[in-house]
This record gives structure tokens, sequence and C-alpha cells, in this order.
């Protein structure tokens, strides 16, 4: 069984999802692909990166417009593809196949939402549920999150991550600046040694701290993300403009830090920049501690009423960044007119799979569902908030 | 306290602070605004504080009234003024209403298409006649003169603790205990599945006069939280149909609309675990402003809860030693 990842992304760019039995096999592939990867994947310009998605699909659809489509493009997604908008399931299936039809020339960042707590309260399951009827397609997409890197280094000079900065050990005893009423030193001292998931995890040794890019590396991310921990601070935490050093974070996962935190931690890797995502920016993206990082945010009008801007930030050769931004896609008002247009234009789809068997084998309910499995449009119609599911095998 | 005790805790000449027992509770309250509405009918005067400085004078206002501002200002309590004698005479608790209020509607069983009730129909439904148990959470303070100057809440003196620790040394050992060591898990939490629907869960509060409990899936994996808050928002909304949510899809409407409206998702549980320390916990409530946490042990079971009342008895406690 041959799987045509061309024809896969050809369907998903027609927002067509694909069959349960496909997407179970891209995601076994998928995973052995990231298996190999580093937590810390280092990667060359020129290079775009876009920040949070949330399932926006017709906004993705935009960044390819605005940016550039794969292959001609390379591409760093910083995560958070899922959760609220209505095509989270469209927009992982895509960036799942660029994924595994282009390694080396896309990247895809874990995120917060990349998670299965969060994916149950924030949208991503009952989605699922909705297209597939059942969990299994969370089931397949949330096993292959585990498998996500944790961070990428563009060129040696800038620090990319979903949330911020994990929690330093050893910055907040040698720092050597006493904060008056920064009581997290006196505080944290101890919770640091005997924290919660270290004390389960590896010993001590292992330090929990990530103090350079040598450490994000030598962690085991392979497993859903822990509460607390350096891999809950990468994909929760949040830089504080107000701030020198960490402190908790109100989101109740993670940190917020400070001007220090991104000096120190820029200084000791040599490094000139952090690029993250994970905070709504109405501008599209914010730039903070002079220059020394900045939020990326692509989901314009997010949850499709906020009302705010977008942006992809594209890093040329000589480390010059330069921040696209863009509004929400028009398509976002009629999607399923789109759709039913570019539907029936294209007349009886072609397999997904090379030598047809896989189309036969899916239709028999290989993937687990009857009624739904049978590759026909359901005759009730399609309206913008409970699509129907459309299969093409 | 004896004399030696009273020496010991003598502030004496000073501009900073030491003994955190002696901080000055007029302090803490600085920059409240407090605000009078009066009731000619059912209560004689209903004195709300806010801590932004907005103004409100309504005059003639009803229960209903008195209500909906409570609830337009994110105010749980206020304190009762009889303006006739001049004095405080207790606090008015909204939570303590809106349990009465939807017990009420549990009793009476209210079909799906009357299941978006307002709120002013809500309590009009009801009878007034009833009592209403009052809960004591916040304390008045008041100037030489018997006049009110402000709230001291829980959250309030949580916040000023949190951000002056450094200023106290005495209280560091109990900052680095964990909250296993101090006695705050390996005790029975009230709970409620995930699939219950919220006004069960509601009935579960008030049977036990808890403001809050631990939602938990079928193995007793904690999933969040419910709370009297929560539900007071959804009024506020006017979103009553949500009262027949299961609790699980309740708590995640909160939390999407939450993140909404901050641009920032928060993590779906608000727990510290059986090893974090005292001072973390406190750090953690200060910033996430719950005011609770659940305990949880490693595989995610809740065993225990520290809420503001279980800070202040630990703390309080070290004042009686």
């Amino acid at each position: 069984m041959v799987l045509d990842l061309d024809a896969c992304i050809d369907s998903l760019f027609q927002r067509q999802l694909l069959a349960e039995s496909v997407i179970k096999e891209i995601c076994e592939k998928t995973k052995e692909l990231l298996m190999s990867e580093s937590n810390v994947v280092h990667i060359k310009a020129p290079v775009t990166v876009v920040g949070d998605i949330h399932g926006q699909f017709y906004d993705l659809l935009e960044i390819f417009k605005i940016g550039g489509y794969c292959p001609d493009t390379n591409y760093l997604f910083l995560g958070d593809y899922v959760d609220r908008g209505l095509y989270s399931v469209e927009t992982m299936s895509i960036l799942t196949c660029l994924k595994l039809r282009y390694p080396d020339r896309v990247q895809l960042v874990r995120g917060n939402h990349e998670s299965r707590a969060v994916t149950q309260t924030y949208g991503f399951y009952t989605e699922c549920m909705k297209k597939y009827g059942s969990a299994q397609v969370w089931h397949y997409f949330t096993d292959l999150f585990d498998y996500l890197t944790l961070s990428v280094v563009i060129d040696n000079m800038i620090f990319c991550v979903h949330g911020g900065k994990a929690l330093e050990l050893r910055s907040l005893f040698d720092s050597g600046i006493k904060q008056q009423t920064n009581v997290f030193k006196e505080l944290f001292a101890d919770e640091i040694l005997i924290g919660p998931c270290y004390s389960l995890e590896k010993p001590l040794g292992l330090s929990p701290s990530i103090h350079t890019i040598d450490q994000i590396k030598v962690m085991d991310r392979f497993k859903e993300i822990p509460h607390e921990g350096p891999m809950a601070d990468l994909v929760w935490s949040d830089p504080d403009p107000g701030r020198e050093e960490f402190a908790v974070s109100p989101r109740g996962a993670g940190y917020t830090f400070g001007s220090l935190v991104v000096e120190k931690f820029l200084h000791e890797n040599g490094m000139d920049h952090i690029l993250r995502a994970h905070q709504l920016c109405m501008e599209g993206f914010q730039v903070l501690f002079d220059d020394q990082l900045s939020t990326v945010w692509s989901a314009p009008n997010y949850c499709y009423r906020c009302g705010n801007l977008a942006s992809i930030l594209e890093v040329g050769v000589e480390g010059e960044r330069h921040f696209n931004v863009f509004e929400a896609a028009p398509e976002n008002e009629r999607p399923t007119a789109e759709a039913q247009r570019t539907l029936f234009s294209n007349g009886i789809p072609t397999s997904l799979y090379g030598n047809g068997v896989g189309a036969g084998a899916a239709i028999n309910g290989v993937g687990g569902n009857d009624t739904t499995a049978s590759g026909f449009l359901n005759p009730g119609g399609i309206d913008s908030a409970q699509d129907t599911i459309h299969y093409f095998l | 306290m004896n004399s030696e005790e009273y020496l010991q805790h003598r502030e004496g000449l000073t501009t900073s602070h030491h003994d955190w027992s002696m901080i000055q509770v007029g302090k803490l309250v600085e920059g409240q605004t407090v605000v009078k509405v009066i009731d000619p009918n059912s209560y004689k005067g209903l004195t709300l504080v806010l801590p932004l400085p907005t103004c409100h004078s309504d005059a003639n206002s009803s229960v209903e009234d008195a209500c909906e501002v409570l609830l337009k200002h994110g105010i749980s309590s206020a304190p009762v003024y009889d303006a006739q004698r001049n004095t405080y005479t207790g606090m008015f608790d909204y939570s303590d209403m809106m349990s009465y209020i939807l017990l009420s509607l549990k009793k009476m069983d209210v079909p799906a298409e009357d299941q978006t009730i307002g709120m002013r129909e809500l309590i009009e439904r009801t009878n007034n006649s009833q009592n209403v148990p009052v809960k004591m959470i916040s304390v008045a303070v008041m100037d030489p003169t018997g006049n009110l100057i402000g709230i001291l809440s829980q959250s309030f003196v949580l916040d000023y603790l949190a951000n002056h620790l450094s200023e106290f040394p005495q209280l560091q050992p109990v900052m680095q205990q964990s909250v296993e060591q101090l006695g705050l898990s390996g005790s029975k939490v009230l709970s409620v599945n995930g699939e219950a629907q919220v006004l069960d869960a509601l009935l579960l509060m008030s049977k036990h006069s808890v403001t809050s409990l631990a939602v938990l899936d079928e193995q007793g994996v904690l999933l969040g939280n419910i709370s009297m808050t929560d539900i007071q928002h959804i009024m506020k909304d006017l979103r009553s149909s949500w009262l027949w949510l299961s609790c699980f899809k309740f708590i995640s409407n909160i939390r999407r609309k939450r993140g909404v409206e901050t641009g920032e998702d928060q993590y779906p549980v608000m727990d510290v675990n059986l090893k974090s320390t005292f001072g973390y916990t406190i750090a953690k409530l200060q910033a996430t402003k719950v005011h609770r946490l659940w305990v949880a042990n490693d595989s995610g079971l809740v065993e225990g809860v520290v809420s503001l009342t279980d800070v202040f008895r630990v703390l309080s406690s070290l004042l009686d030693s």
C-alpha cells in the first residue's frame, strides 16, 4: 500500500477530509520521522516562521498564498495548530502531510495545545468526534503530538519555541542580583529541588533547569506534556516586560520571565534572539526586550471575532527579520460554498493510494467507521457550523 | 496574648514591617472606594465596596437590582448597613442567594423551553420569605468613628503577603514545607463527575456548604474545578441554559470564554502536587487568582485541596505556637 501524499495534500487544500485509515497511516509514518529529530532542531535561513493557527484553515491557506507554497518556501511552525477554530482536523492533517512530504523544508514545534488534556477542553476532541464519529482520529493525532520537537534554532542565532523560557535553577543563585520584592529565590529554592514532577522523572543529576540548549537536548519529550517541569515551561511560559526574573504564571502552568532571564539565556548560548508564539497580538506580532524577543501570532480575527491582525516572520539568510502582516481570509465567511464548488468541479476523486487497494480497504470500513466511511457526500447539505463529513479515498 | 508574647510582637518605631502579624489592616485596604446603595424596602441599605474608583448610586433599588449590581461588579458579598440605626448588621452573600434560587429551580423541574430564564425572573419565581443562610468570608474594616473604610478579603491579604514575603524571614521555614507535610492532603475531597449536570453540582455544593467542587473523570483523575463564581458568571451573561450541561462541558465553556477574552488560554486544571512547597502554592494562588488549588498526586488523582482559608489557618497556627 503506497500512500500518495500529493493526492492527500491536494484533497486537503480543497478542505476535503482524509479517511480515518489514511490519517492513521500518515501519523504512523510521521512519528517514525519525528523520532529521530532532536529536542532542538537546527535549521538554516531563509525560513518563514508561523505562530498559532488554531484550526483557522482558511487563514493557513492565506499564509501559503502570501508566504509561498511548500517546498518553494521553507516553513517553521511554532505550534498550536488545533483547538478553537472550526478546521483543526484539516489544519493538522495538511501540516502532517506536508511534513511527511517535505521533511527538510517543514518543521513542526509542539505547542501547549498539542496535548490531550487541553484538546479535550478547547475544541479539537469535539471536532474529531463530530467529523469522524469517534475519537480514533483524535487518538492518532494526540499520539503524534508526543513526537513533535520542542524547539528549533535558526542559524545558531534565533532560538524558536512555542511558549518561552523554562525555569533556570542556576541563574537564580548565580545572578547575584537581589530583588527586594522578588520572593522567587526564597520561595522556590527548595521547590526546584523537590518539585513535583522532578521527583518522579530522572535522578536530580539530570538537572531540570534549562540553562543551556544542551539541557533541552537531553530531555525525554516523548510523552504527554506534564503539568510542571521544563517541558511544560517551554510550551506554557510568557515573557513579562515588567519584570526581570521569573514568576509563577497566571495561566496555571509555566512561568513568566523577564529581561534578565532573556539576556542571560541569549548570552550563555551565544544567540541574539528568542522567537515564540503563544500569546494573542492585536497587531499580529510583538517585539520586546530591546528586540531580543518577538512573538509571532498567525490567527487573524482569532476565534472569528477578536478582530486582530496576524503575521508570519520571514527570516533572511543574513539574519534579517521581517514581519509580513495580514488580515483574515475572505473565505472564512463562506467556507461551505467554496467547498461545494471544488467538490463537484473535480468529478470523481482520485484514489489516495497509488494502487487503489487502500481505497477499497477504506470503503470496507478498515478505519472503523461504518456509516460515515461511505465516501459519499451527505445529501442533507452543509451548514457552516456543523459540516458533514465527506471522505475521498 | 500574655505580656511576654506581646513584647515579641511589638513593632516599635519603624516604617517597615518585620513582623507580619503586625501589619495594619487599614494599610491593606487603602485604595478601596466605598459606595452606598440605599434600599428602603427589604434591606435598609447595601454598601458595596469596589476595588476600583468607580461611582455608582442608585436610590430605591430592589433586591433584584442589588443582585444585578453585585454581579456586574463581580462582587459576591456586601455588608448590610442599617441607615436608621447607623450600624452594620451583617453580610449579604450573593452566593447564598444563588444557591437558594437554584435549589428552588431544581425542585421546580423547569421545562426545556423555560431553561433560558433570565436572572430577574429567577428571583421572582422563588419564595422570598425563606431564610437565606449567611457566611462570613470578609471582614469589614472601620475607622475610629465607625465609618466603613474597606473590606478585608482573603485575596487582598494573600496578595500583600505574596508581594512582601521576603520581608518576613520568620515565615521562610513554613514556606519551604510541602503541602503534604502541612497536612493539606489526605482528606476527603468533595467532587462531582464530569458527566453530572451543573445543577447537581450546585445541589452538592449547597448540601455541604462549599463553594467549589473538584471535577473528576471515572478514574478519579482531576479534570478541573467547578465553583459558585463560575455559575454567577453565566447568570450574568444570561446563559442559564448552561445549568443543564454536564460539568465538564460547562467548565470547558468557561475556560474557552476566558481564553478569548484574555488572549491567553489557561491550563485546564488548577492544582499543585503533594510535594509542592507552601510558598509555591501561595505564589500560584496569587498569580492565578483562584480561591483554591487542588492537591494532586503524580497520577493526577486528587488528594486534597488548599484554599485561601487553609493558607490563613496555617499562618494563624504559627501565631498560636
